[in-house]
């Protein structure tokens, strides 16, 4: 490869070697954006009705008893979030077959036959990038929790930024070698994290990785642009139905941009250990 | 020299128009945003095209193929822009807070001698963004050879720096005078229409509209993609200059 750019023309190139397979993600996407959006307006609702509660008993929010509360509201949203919660496990173990695939230069897309495989991994996924996010965020929680709205807020949350930007890019590479070897204890092998990430340098490497995120934020840009227009034709058309507008929006926009992007990035992630461990 | 290389990209540009009817499509769909970096990376290709060419050669214009490397190319390109074009900018940035807390003379003497040095920095960089982009495109577009500052630096003294900066300001008075001829030729053209229209009796004001109308298609259909594809193949043929 003449330039490192060339990873991220193959890895936009690589989704559109087989629609079905992105397509059979896509629903998954679908699935859990429309989910978010149910879960989002009910949640809403519930807000709602315990700000109204507060406002006429003169009480504050702890202190409103459950019963009080929507209950269906309630469960319904809980339940929602359980499976979409489960959706997006099965979604992070097809990233993994994705990277996995990326790696072993194979020119396919994954497939789906391997249900309980896919969730497993897709678990491992999640416990490193949990492992990877934990410091950061434990550490802007205890910001907001002590330090309240003071300067130290505002130190504690820079630092929190640098440490959550440094685990993102550690990240990217943790995953790749995990998924190169297998096993999960090799996402914590940092030795050999950095020596990989040194061995293509870590200027190219990083911007490398900006890249992708740059080109993908144009992307979702542009995306947004067109999605804008789509909605405003629906609105124009269908009059007082912003909830169904709304999810018809969210089940195209995860049909096939999520997926689109995510194979993409996971594809690119995978090229990028390809090209570090030459 | 020069000359020469002007001769070859005005024709270059002119090689096929159906190209630059495509360009000009492409560029009228850009307020969907991705189309723009189509457009840069087209002009890129080009670039491509005249620095591993020669002068007077052969070339055809670059194929619209392979919309996702275009795109790619063109991400590139304006990344390559914007981060040389910062460095005038916080420079500018940097003189106008202090001389914001200055008061009196002193804050527009500074003020002005900010500017200036903006403007050259400015200049500098513009010329810097087109060499690296020739650079970058004559190294198989590796990205890091368009900040190589050294070799880029060492690509312009060969050619000249004098040449260069002369060359560049040769084409925006091409650019300018072209897109100026053309707009006065039609404009003319409808004017003597009206007035023809008008002496027959006609509302000349519906002419009026068809002129501007023609005129705003043929600056985006014809004259904007070939003076761009001209700007850039200049640039490109400017790069093979070196000794």
């Amino acid at each position: 490869m003449a330039s490192i750019t060339d990873c991220v023309v193959e890895g936009l190139k690589y989704p559109f070697t087989n629609i079905k397979k992105i397509l059979g993600i896509g629903v998954l996407f679908a699935l859990v954006s429309a989910l978010s959006t149910v879960i989002g307006i009910k949640s809403f609702d519930i807000f709602r009705m315990s700000i109204h509660l507060v406002e006429n008993t003169n009480s504050t929010v702890s202190q409103i008893p459950f019963s009080q509360l929507p209950a269906g509201n309630i469960y319904l949203v809980v339940g929602l979030s359980v499976i979409s919660f489960i959706v997006g496990l099965f979604i992070l173990g097809y990233q993994y077959d994705v990277v996995k695939f990326s790696i072993d230069r194979k020119a396919d897309l994954p497939g789906f036959n391997d249900i309980a495989g896919l969730l497993v991994r897709g678990i491992k996924y999640l416990i490193v990038t949990v492992a990877y996010y934990i410091i950061p965020v434990i550490l802007w929680t205890a910001g907001i929790a002590f330090a309240g709205d003071s300067s130290v807020f505002i130190i504690v949350s820079l630092i929190a930024g640098l440490l959550f930007i440094i685990a993102y890019f550690l990240m990217i590479m943790a995953v790749n070698n995990m998924v190169a070897y297998g096993s999960i204890k090799k996402a914590f092998d940092f030795r050999e994290i950095t020596d990989n990430i040194a061995n293509l340098g870590w200027g190219k490497y990083i911007g490398i990785v900006l890249f992708t995120v740059i080109v993908m934020m144009i992307i979702s840009v542009a995306v947004g642009i067109i999605l804008s227009f789509i909605t405003v034709a629906f609105a124009a058309v269908i009059n007082n139905q912003a909830v169904i507008i709304s999810i018809v929006i969210a089940i195209i926009e995860g049909l096939f941009i999520d997926s689109y992007m995510t194979v993409f990035f996971s594809r690119v992630c995978g090229s990028i250990y390809r090209e570090s461990i030459k | 020299m020069i000359l020469d290389i002007y001769k070859d990209a005005l024709e270059y540009s002119a090689k096929d128009w159906t190209k630059l009817v495509i360009l000009g499509v492409v560029c009228l769909f850009s307020f969907l945003l991705l189309p723009l970096f189509l457009l840069t990376g087209y002009n890129y290709r080009v670039i491509n095209n005249a620095v591993h060419g020669v002068i007077n050669g052969r070339d055809p214009l670059p194929e619209f193929n392979d919309l996702i490397e275009m795109f790619i190319d063109g991400v590139k390109v304006v990344i390559v822009q914007i981060a040389y074009l910062l460095i005038p900018f916080i420079i500018f940035l940097i003189f106008a807070v202090i001389a914001g807390n200055l008061s009196g003379a002193a804050s527009s003497a500074l003020m002005l001698i900010g500017a200036l040095i903006t403007f050259v920095i400015f200049i500098v960089a513009e010329l810097m963004i087109q060499m690296g982009i020739c650079h970058m495109a004559y190294n198989d577009g590796a990205f890091s050879k368009a900040f190589a500052f050294s070799e880029i630096k060492e690509a312009i003294d060969e050619i000249g720096w004098f040449e260069c900066i002369v060359t560049y300001v040769g084409l925006i008075i091409i650019t300018l005078v072209i897109s100026f001829v053309v707009t006065a030729i039609i404009g003319l053209i409808f004017t003597a229409f009206g007035i023809s229209g008008a002496v027959l009796g006609a509302d000349p004001s519906g002419i009026f509209v068809l002129g501007v109308l023609i005129n705003s298609a043929i600056t985006l259909f014809i004259v904007g993609p070939y003076l761009s594809i001209f700007n850039s193949r200049s640039s490109g043929l400017l790069y093979t200059m070196q000794i």
